[in-house]
């Protein structure tokens, strides 16, 4: 069902890697870290899930929860289909997607 | 419910921060961006939902998640920061450490 959600497709430099961000509109930390991947010029899509209907939501959020048998918080990142990260704490970001050009 | 603006967010973290002796976070534009989050959490839910955390659908069931956060006192605590990095005890502050993403331990999921 994720992929029926609406995305916002925002393009980069380096394609390198799947990123879907699940965030929060309001949340600091989400907006760090879509501006994290945007200055390191990563292409990404993201999705506010507080402006989806709550069933939508809390669907989305339980296909996550078994996908990856960790708990949903904000920003929720998944990486090439496979990795997840959960919050923002860049120098995990950065091992996890390496730095854009690097690879 | 009636509306809330800006000002009058800004002025309830401010007093939500001076009653438990926190301080708001001094990066000014995330400051505001938490406090911009929270106006709008009031005024589509009408409580101030912590912007950091969905809603489950209800007041009663987002009870533990209305800021100040049933956990922010013990994350305040033990790692210097709310959940959200809104208010940071004041130590925290002055270390100019960078808040970061913390588990939550609001314990709704």
């Amino acid at each position: 069902m994720l992929e029926t959600l609406e995305y916002i497709d925002v393009p980069g430099s380096d394609s390198g890697h799947e990123i879907t961000i699940y965030a929060l509109s309001t949340c600091g930390f989400c907006k760090r870290a879509l501006a994290y991947l945007d200055t390191k010029g990563f292409a990404y899509r993201y999705v506010y899930m507080d402006r989806l209907p709550l069933e939508t939501k809390n669907a989305a959020k339980q296909v996550l929860k078994d996908r990856f048998k960790d708990s949903v918080a904000f920003p929720f990142a998944v990486i090439d289909g496979d990795k997840h990260l959960v919050g923002f704490i860049e120098p995990d970001w950065a091992a996890t997607l390496g730095e854009a050009g690097s690879r | 419910m009636p509306e809330k603006n800006l000002e009058q967010t800004e002025r309830f973290a401010s007093m939500v921060a001076a009653k438990q002796g926190w301080v708001l976070n001094p990066d000014a534009e995330f400051t505001r961006s938490l406090e911009e989050g929270l106006n709008l959490n009031w005024n589509r839910y009408g409580y101030y939902l912590c912007p950091c955390r969905d809603t489950l659908g209800s007041r009663a069931a987002d009870a533990s998640v209305i800021c100040p956060c049933a956990p922010s006192w013990k994350d305040v605590e033990e790692t210097g920061q709310c959940y959200c990095a809104l208010y940071l005890s004041p130590a925290f502050a002055a270390s100019g450490d960078a808040p970061r993403s913390i588990p939550d331990r609001s314990g709704r999921d």
